[in-house]
This record gives structure tokens, C-alpha cells and sequence, in this order.
């Protein structure tokens, strides 16, 4: 049994099984260069082996040299492939180290052919056989052939390249990677070198055994590169397993939307798609299919929503803004929802598309209690009012009768002038134009009476300070004189800006924080009696109103009873005038509150935003 | 003393029925002086003012009412013609208890209106004679000495001579010629005329002796 011939051969075997495999690999991936040139690596391990076995096997020192000479050539390739995949699989090592290893060992190839027996004799000098696992192997010694020198100092730079390859990689972290394959390579151009050099140049009485090393360096690197497989393997599962949890988390999400009755909706903006649940089609009043598109949608807006959404959806598209907006829909059965539609915008759509996605909620019993509750306010509002109306009643019937007197007088003066011989007609036309003049003011009383006890809903539009201003001196102007009160109204800045209100409602807070003022001042019977109205800018945002009096303030205690319903100082009093007040204050987005003043008195201040108008678009 | 024509004053702060109300009352034929605020009346009022006040129930600053009690503390009470817009029970009874003439709604009809002017610019007139004539009686009392006062007090208690006399620690013949002067000076001719008068002119009884 040739032992030599079966360890030389299984180890060929195995390089090219090595090169089979990681070819196959490549052949799959083309991508994967390592696992090409790990093959051409092995195919030259490969060949070298045979070579070496051819050696071993020798008869002749001519036999031994052509087959040595013939042997430098699977040298060459893996030599060459095993620089290429060092600086390939690790990612690293100079480039000119590269190709100075390549260039050497071409050269060394050319040189063999070309100089002496092969690169490593000039010729041989004797040749004899040993016994090597129990039979006769060739051993040869001769001239050493200068020109190996060149084939060497390649070999140097191969293992300077791997080590320089295996340091990058090391520093990079790849310590593993960088041990096995730099390590496994340097090992063996080490241990080559050794066994080359002591037999070529001592003269040492051993044959070539250099395939074994090789294979050994093989078995390491190969291993390393089939992790590679194993890892994607791994890869595969985690994917499978992650996959999984993701649908199963999906389904969650759908279970809870459905059970707080939301709607979950997709917009790909690009492709005009949208994806909803089978809920949110629902709601909206859409046929239970998976997608559909914007204009879908948008149908089934109501005609007065559509501008809304669709400027809400442009601002999110645009601006980032979040989107939020409420809608009606009209359903196919007829009859129709109020929607609450809120979503944010990302840019996570294939290819970095923008994408908008949200939830949308019925808010239909939401919308109709807010329906109703302003509708009971509004109520409240006039029920106030017809209150106050009661307690300037007197007051205002004077206001009414002052021009009506002088209308009848003057139309008894008249009748007197036009008695007599020659009328004086310049005195008649006084009359007739103070007659007029007076209709006119009765007729301004009692517009502003009517107006604050007709019952209406809050009208907000741009309200001039100077207007409310007016008609609260006109309704008060009586009463005060009544009551010995100094009533003064301070003139409204030019620069005030324009706020939104409705006019009868604020009227009505105006008369009941001045009447109170004059209550006040007659329980605290006091001498100076006035009570004055202001207005001026707060912040950006507000212009503030507030009410004084020179009265004797608020019991610290009681301010913060004072806006509570049904909390009244007085023994006629309803209670409700000032939490009316403040009702109607907050409903225009502004606040009311009670402060007594430094020098003594009460003060009351509402602010009421300004009307900023709308940007066009 | 002679007075002033009689006028009617008129005092509202509504300028528009304080035209309205003139024009008609210089269209029936009164004078007429028209005053915006009590103050302004009050400042051109005087003891030769005459004639009556139609003012105004409710005004800022000094009111009907104010008006009223100023006037009640002056020489020369003008009667007072209250007109309102609206009156309230209260006011209306105070007035009255306070002595106006009338209280009227501002539209109240023409001839009652013109009637209470008229009623009032009637009593301004007996008022001031009335006055004038106490002015006048007053003038004389004024005129008598100590003296004589002090035995016209005697006299209007009904006293005798004799017993003035002895009251006084005079001679009745003095008592006498006390009487004389008094009713030269006063210009009365009984005894009867002397007591009314002096009771007209409210003056005080003297101390009268206490009788058992």
C-alpha cells in the first residue's frame, strides 16, 4: 500500500472537493470573489500536490527536476489567487504589495522555465531514495539556483501582505477573521519557506511536503468562508422569525383599532393609493375594498368640507404639519357622519415617496352634544339678557320718552305757529328737522332693546371697539345719570387692532359688568361715583377691556365665588349675570377675571382675540 | 320792590326737549328762559327772579329733587313744575311733600301742561305779594324801639294800660304814648287790626306774667 501515493492524492482531492464547493458558491453569487479565488487557491494547492507526488515518486534526477520545474506553475497560481483573496476576503492590504507579489512570482515562473533545471536548482548534483512512510521517495541536492532568491522575496511580500491585510483587519475589529486567514496563510509561507530553504540550500535529506501545509491553511480559511453560509442561513431564519412577529403585531393593531372603533388609513402620495380597514371603509361610507384613491374619497365629502380637507392635506404634504381636520360624509344609504380624521406624514414610502397615514374616528354624538351645548348657551346668553333688560327697564323707558316728549311738544308748537297770520316758516323747518332728529333716536333705543332681546346664536364677524362702545352709552347713558353715576368711556386707541365678536353678546357683558359696577356703588355708599370703561391692546394676540369702578372692591374671599352661577350679593339677584359673562367671553376665546384695584374699587378685564385675517390659498 | 317780568324758566339736560318744550311755551305766549343743568339756573337765579321752574325730574350732576331743596333754601322759592320721562312713586311724593306745583309726564297733554304753568306763574304771583307785603310789615316792626316792642308784646296779650303799667314799672301815661306811637308806626286803627297783624308777622308773645 503506497501510503505516500494516498496521502498526496487524498489531499489533492480535498483541495479540489474545497475549490468544487466554494466555485459553486461563487458560480451562485457572482458577487462572492472570495470564494472564487479560495477556489483557485485550492485548484493550485491541488496541482501542487500532484506535482509534489510526481516529485516524491521520482525515479530520476531528470524525472525529479522537470517534474520539480512543472510544479512551480499550480505554485504560481495559488500563490498569485491566495494574495488576491487575502486582500479580498479581508478588505484590505496595499495595493503595491499586491502587485509586487504578483510581478515576483511571474517573473519567477518566466525564470523557471527559462534558467537552470527549474527556479530552485542550477542542476543536479546526486540523487538518491530514502524510505518515507515505508517506501522509497526521491530526495535530489544540487546547485541552488540564484534566481529562487526573486521567487522567495515574493513569497516575502505575500506574507508581509498578509500580515499587513490582517493588522487592517484586526483594527477594524474583525479579529476572528483576521487571525484565521492571515495567521493560516503566514503559518504555512513560514513553514514552506523553512522546508524549502533547508532543503534546497542545506542540503537537508527530506522531500517536499509542502502540500500538506497547504492543506491545512485551506481547512482553516475554508472554514472560515463556510461561516459566511452559516450566518445567511441564520440571516434566513431570523428574517422568517421577524416576519412573523411583525404580522402578528399588525394584528394586534387591527384588533385594537376596531375595538375603540377607529379607521386605519394609508396614503402612498405618489401612487395615489390608499389602503384603509375594512372599518375605516366602513365609516366612510366606501365599499369594503382594500385600496382606493384619493378622489374616492373626496367624493364623499360633503360639498362644504371638501375645500377643507383637501387645503388640510396640501398644508400636511407641504409643510409637515400634522394633519387634523373634521369632516361630514355623506353615506350611500343617505344621512350623514361627522368624521374626525387626524395623521402625521413620513417620507417612508417606496423609494422615499411621502406617505400619510392616520386614523379617522366617528364623531357624530361628539359633534351634536357640542351642537347642543352652544345651542343651551346661546340660550342662557338671552335669558341673561332679558334679565338686564328688566333691570334698565325704567331706566331706558326714560331714554325713549325723552325724545317722544320733545317730538309732541314740538309738533304743539308747531300747530301754534301754523295758527297764526303769517307762520314763520324758518321756525317750522327747525321744528320739522329736531322732529325727525328725534324719531331717529327713539328709533336707535329701541333697535339696541330689541336687538339684545331677540334670541340668536353667537354671530361673530370684525367688530369695531368705537360701535360697542356707542351702544353701551346709548342703553346706559339714562340709568347712570339715574343713579348719580359718572359713566365714562374712554376713547378707543386709533391703533386698536379689529377683533372678532358678536356684538349683541359682548353689548350684554359690557351692561353687566357696568351695572354691577353701579350696584356696587350704591351698597357702598359711597361719594365718588364712577365707574369707567377702557380698552387697549394686551399682547399680540388680544386687545383687553376691563371695567372699574371707584367702589369698595371685593372681598378678597369672594373672588373667586363671584363667576360661580347662582352666587349673588344682592337680595334681587339672580346670580347668573356674571357666570353669563363669562360664558359668552370664553366662547369667543377670550377670559374674564375680577381684581380690585390698587387705589381701591374693583376692576373686571375680558380679553377677546384679535382677528387676524386669513392668509389667502 | 318791583320784580321782574314773570318767565318760565325751564331746566332739562335733554337739549332736544328743552328746545321743544320753549318753542311751545313762547308759542302760547310765555317768556321763556331755558337752562341745560340746575347748576346753570341756580347761578343766574336771584331775589328779583320771577316767575316759575318747569325742570327736569332725572339730570346728571345736581337733580330735580336737589333742585327743589336748593330753591326751598333761597329767598325766593320759585314753584317748581316737575316733568319726567318716567316717575317712579317715590319721587313723585317727595316732590309733592316738598311742595312742587304739579308733577307731569313729559308727554303729558298740551293744556294740562299749559295749565300748570299757568297755576304756577299764579301762585309765584300771590306768593310775592304775600311776601312783599310781609317784607314790608316787617320794614315797620322793624322800625318800633325796644321799647315799644316790648309793650306791643303787653298789648297783643290782651293786657290793659294799667296793668302794662305796672308791669313795666311805667307810668301809664307812658303806656300811652307807647300805644300811639306803635299803631302811628304800624299804621293800623284798632287794637283788633294791631293783634292781627302782629300775628300776620309772627311776632313772638312776651313773656306773660303768670296768672294764678
Amino acid at each position: 500500500m503506497s501510503w505516500v501515493t494516498v496521502i498526496w492524492s487524498m489531499c489533492a482531492a480535498a483541495c479540489l472537493t474545497l475549490a468544487f464547493v466554494h466555485a459553486l458558491v461563487w458560480a451562485n453569487d457572482r458577487s462572492a470573489r472570495s470564494n472564487l479565488l479560495f477556489a483557485l487557491v485550492a485548484v493550485g494547492a491541488a496541482g501542487f500536490a500532484f506535482g509534489e507526488l510526481w516529485l516524491l515518486q521520482a525515479q530520476t534526477p531528470e524525472e525529479f527536476m522537470v517534474a520539480l520545474r512543472w510544479s512551480h506553475v499550480p505554485m504560481w497560481l495559488w500563490t498569485v489567487a491566495l494574495a488576491g483573496f487575502v486582500c479580498t476576503y479581508l478588505r484590505a492590504g496595499r495595493a503595491w504589495l499586491l502587485w509586487g507579489v504578483v510581478g515576483l512570482r511571474t517573473v519567477a515562473l518566466v525564470l523557471n522555465f527559462v534558467t537552470g533545471e527549474n527556479l530552485n536548482y542550477l542542476e543536479a548534483t546526486s540523487f538518491k531514495q530514502v524510505t518515507f512512510f515505508g517506501e522509497p521517495v526521491a530526495i535530489v541536492s544540487g546547485e541552488a539556483n540564484p534566481a529562487m532568491l526573486l521567487g522567495q522575496l515574493g513569497v516575502l511580500l505575500l506574507l508581509i501582505l498578509a500580515a499587513d491585510a490582517g493588522i487592517t483587519a484586526w483594527r477594524r475589529g474583525e479579529r476572528r477573521q483576521a487571525l484565521m486567514v492571515s495567521g493560516s496563510v503566514a503559518a504555512l509561507l513560514v513553514a514552506g519557506a523553512i522546508e524549502g530553504n533547508l532543503i534546497v540550500w542545506a542540503g537537508l535529506q527530506m522531500p517536499f511536503t509542502i502540500s500538506l501545509f497547504q492543506l491545512i491553511m485551506l481547512a482553516a480559511m475554508g472554514f472560515e468562508l463556510s461561516r459566511d453560509v452559516l450566518r445567511s442561513s441564520m440571516l434566513v431564519r431570523e428574517l422568517q422569525a421577524s416576519e412573523a412577529r411583525l404580522r402578528d403585531s399588525q394584528q394586534r393593531m387591527n384588533l385594537a383599532a376596531d375595538a375603540a372603533n377607529l379607521g386605519l388609513w394609508v396614503w402612498e402620495a405618489r401612487s395615489d393609493d390608499v389602503w384603509a380597514t375594512p372599518r375605516c371603509c366602513a365609516m366612510l361610507g366606501l365599499p369594503a375594498r382594500d385600496r382606493f384613491s384619493l378622489a374616492d374619497f373626496t367624493e364623499r365629502l360633503h360639498i362644504d368640507d371638501r375645500e377643507a380637507v383637501t387645503r388640510g392635506i396640501r398644508a400636511t404634504l407641504e409643510k409637515g404639519l400634522p394633519y387634523e381636520v373634521q369632516y361630514r360624509v355623506r353615506l350611500p344609504a343617505g344621512g350623514e357622519r361627522w368624521i374626525e380624521a387626524t395623521g402625521q406624514l413620513d417620507h417612508c414610502g417606496p423609494g422615499g415617496a411621502p406617505r400619510l397615514q392616520g386614523v379617522c374616528a366617528d364623531i357624530t354624538e361628539r359633534r351634536r352634544a357640542e351642537q347642543e351645548a352652544a345651542r343651551l348657551r346661546d340660550q342662557n346668553a338671552h335669558v341673561g339678557r332679558v334679565s338686564l333688560m328688566g333691570q334698565l327697564a325704567s331706566a331706558l323707558a326714560h331714554e325713549i320718552n325723552q325724545p317722544l316728549g320733545a317730538i309732541l311738544r314740538n309738533a304743539e308748537a308747531a300747530e301754534l305757529f301754523l295758527q297764526s297770520a303769517t307762520p314763520d316758516l324758518q321756525e317750522i323747518d327747525a321744528i320739522v328737522t329736531d322732529i325727525r332728529h328725534d324719531t331717529q333716536r327713539a328709533g336707535a333705543v329701541i333697535d339696541s332693546m330689541r336687538a339684545l332681546l331677540k334670541r340668536r346664536d353667537l354671530q361673530a364677524r370684525p367688530l369695531a371697539m368705537t360701535e360697542l362702545f356707542g351702544d353701551v352709552w346709548r342703553l346706559l347713558r339714562a340709568d347712570a345719570a339715574a343713579r348719580h353715576v359718572r359713566l365714562v368711556l374712554a376713547e378707543v386707541p386709533d391703533a386698536l387692532p379689529t377683533v372678532l365678536g358678536d356684538r349683541i353678546q359682548l353689548q350684554q357683558v359690557l351692561i353687566n359688568l357696568v351695572v354691577n359696577a353701579m350696584d356696587a356703588l350704591d351698597d357702598a355708599r359711597r361719594t365718588e361715583r364712577w365707574v369707567s370703561v377702557e380698552v387697549r391692546r394686551g399682547d399680540a394676540h388680544c386687545v383687553e377691556v376691563s371695567v372699574s369702578d371707584s367702589g369698595a372692591g371685593i372681598p378678597a374671599e369672594r373672588l373667586a365665588q363671584i363667576f360661580d352661577p347662582f352666587f349673588s350679593t344682592k337680595a334681587s339677584g339672580m346670580g347668573m349675570g356674571l357666570a353669563i359673562s363669562r360664558t359668552i367671553v370664553e366662547a369667543h376665546g377670550g377670559q374674564l377675571r375680577a381684581d380690585n384695584r390698587e387705589e381701591g374699587g374693583a376692576s373686571f378685564r375680558f380679553t377677546l382675540p384679535v382677528f387676524a385675517a386669513r392668509p389667502a390659498g | 320792590m318791583n320784580a321782574e317780568l314773570p318767565k318760565v324758566h325751564v331746566v332739562d339736560d335733554d337739549l332736544s326737549f328743552l328746545n321743544a318744550i320753549s318753542r311751545l311755551l313762547k308759542a302760547s305766549g310765555f317768556e321763556v328762559l331755558a337752562f341745560s343743568s340746575a347748576g346753570d339756573f341756580l347761578r343766574h337765579h336771584g331775589p328779583d327772579v320771577a316767575g316759575c321752574l318747569v325742570a327736569d325730574l332725572h339730570m346728571p350732576g345736581l337733580d330735580g329733587l336737589g333742585l327743589q331743596d336748593a330753591l326751598a333754601a333761597t329767598s325766593n322759592p320759585l314753584p317748581i313744575l316737575f316733568l319726567t320721562g318716567h316717575g317712579d312713586i317715590a319721587s313723585t311724593v317727595q316732590a309733592m311733600r316738598s311742595g312742587a306745583e304739579d308733577f307731569l309726564e313729559k308727554n303729558a297733554p298740551k293744556e294740562k301742561l299749559l295749565d300748570a304753568v299757568r297755576r304756577a306763574l299764579a301762585r309765584d304771583a300771590r306768593e310775592r305779594k304775600a311776601r312783599g307785603r310781609h317784607d314790608e310789615l316787617q320794614a315797620r316792626l322793624d322800625a318800633l324801639t325796644p321799647r315799644e316792642r316790648e309793650v306791643l308784646g303787653h298789648v297783643v296779650q290782651g293786657r290793659l294800660n294799667k296793668q302794662i303799667a305796672a308791669d313795666l314799672k311805667i307810668h301809664e301815661r307812658t303806656v300811652k304814648l307807647h300805644r300811639t306811637a306803635i299803631t302811628t308806626k304800624l299804621g293800623v286803627r284798632s287794637a283788633a287790626e294791631l293783634t292781627r297783624l302782629v300775628g300776620l308777622a309772627g311776632v313772638a308773645a312776651a313773656e306773660a306774667a303768670t296768672f294764678p
